[in-house]
């Protein structure tokens, strides 16, 4: 059943009864602001800002350290730019320098070739001046004998 | 047919001394009041940096409460007024959704019913009452006695609605909070009388829903007239 008493509304039993359960009500209110304030909000509150300060203080060191990464990084490209540099230059100094060793070796040994060759080349010339000397004595002596035997051989007749 | 009869502004009276008290609104808001604090208690029991459990349902509760108040007041002085807002808002809900959820008829009293306190015009006009106190001292503290110039403002033509609108806040804040709770309420129990079956369930969800809703209409309302108190013009 539906009970509204429309003529009492502000009375007592009434929909609009005012009385003392509306301070009482608010006091109830005020001491569970305090005792939440106690247990809930700022434990809570305490929790969630030092959360927060720790996560700025990493994010903070981190951006730190990417700095100093990309710091080191600079630095190291720049050692390895003038590293490969220097490896350049000491590959074509010691190719000028092998090139120029070979150079001489070769130089050097076309000399000493060629002066062996000429060398054997007059010792030859002098074996054969020599080898044509002594067969002309030859020459000269046999011819000598033949004449003589010509000659014996003509008288004996 | 005692489960699904409806009495309305029937009151169970607590006489304590010269005062008399409608003991179903201390009844039930006691119980809301426990409920928090037990809450509260466990959840902040065993805090970590790593939130886990009740403490991260807290944490979550607070920080909804923290962007209202902060959208509301402002980035500067809205920490002072969390506790209030916050409280206001978690009473209210709780005491809306216990109104709807429990089952306090099974427990009788000799005269009226347990309902949710709002359910009780003096437990929304305390609050109203408190939430005007609230945004004068939040005026008055901060800008002194040029606070009440904002009653001249934009011209001193406006002055009669500027003093009428301290009277209709607290007002319209009390009655739309008792009007949404009383009418659900009603609408629930003359269904459910009714038809006792299914049919009054979509009602009852929508009155979940709206209660919802009224405690943070109240609690965003009240936070909008101590940002606008704290405002400089």
């Amino acid at each position: 059943m539906l009970y509204i008493n429309s003529s009492t509304l502000l009375a007592e039993g009434g929909l609009f009864d005012f009385d003392a359960t509306l301070p009482f009500v608010a006091l109830e209110f005020l001491l569970l602001i305090i005792v939440l304030n106690l247990i809930y909000y700022q434990p809570i509150t305490q929790v969630i800002d030092s959360r927060e300060d720790y996560i700025r203080e990493n994010l903070n060191k981190a951006s730190i350290y990417l700095d100093e990464a990309n710091e080191l990084t600079k630095n190291y490209e720049l050692e390895l730019i003038a590293a490969r540099k220097e490896a350049i230059r000491m590959v074509t100094t010691s190719q000028n320098e092998a090139q120029e060793f070979v150079n001489t070796q070769i130089y050097q040994a076309q000399k000493e070739a060629q002066e062996l060759i000429h060398s054997s080349m007059i010792q030859f010339e002098q074996e054969k001046n020599k080898a044509i000397y002594s067969l002309e004595k030859q020459v000269e002596q046999i011819s000598e004998q033949i004449k003589n035997k010509l000659i014996s051989t003509y008288i004996k007749k | 047919m005692l489960i699904s009869s409806v009495k309305v502004g029937e009151h169970f009276y607590l006489t304590l001394g010269v005062f008399k008290l409608h003991a179903q609104v201390f009844i039930v808001s006691f119980f809301v009041i426990f409920i928090l604090i037990v809450f509260s208690l466990l959840g902040t029991n065993k805090m970590s940096q790593t939130p886990r459990g009740l403490q991260n349902f807290l944490e979550y509760i607070l920080e909804f409460i923290q962007d209202i108040t902060k959208s509301q007041i402002g980035e500067h002085y809205y920490r002072d007024w969390v506790p209030f807002i916050g409280t206001l808002f978690l009473f209210i809900f709780v005491s809306n959704w216990s109104g709807a959820l429990i089952p306090w008829k099974i427990i009788i009293l000799p005269e009226g019913e347990l309902s949710a306190p709002t359910n009780d015009i003096n437990t929304t006009a305390a609050l109203a009452l408190l939430t005007s106190l609230a945004y004068f001292y939040a005026g008055i503290s901060k800008r002194g006695i040029r606070y009440f110039s904002r009653y001249i403002k934009p011209t001193p033509i406006l002055l009669p609605i500027n003093i009428l609108e301290d009277f209709t806040k607290p007002l319209s804040l009390s009655f739309r909070l008792f009007g949404n709770i009383l009418a659900d309420e009603l609408v629930v129990s003359v269904l459910t009388l009714l038809v006792p079956l299914i049919v009054p369930l979509p009602v009852m969800m929508l009155g979940l829903f709206a209660s919802s809703i009224q405690a943070l209409i109240f609690a965003t309302l009240a936070a909008a007239y101590i940002g606008e108190a704290i405002e400089e013009h």
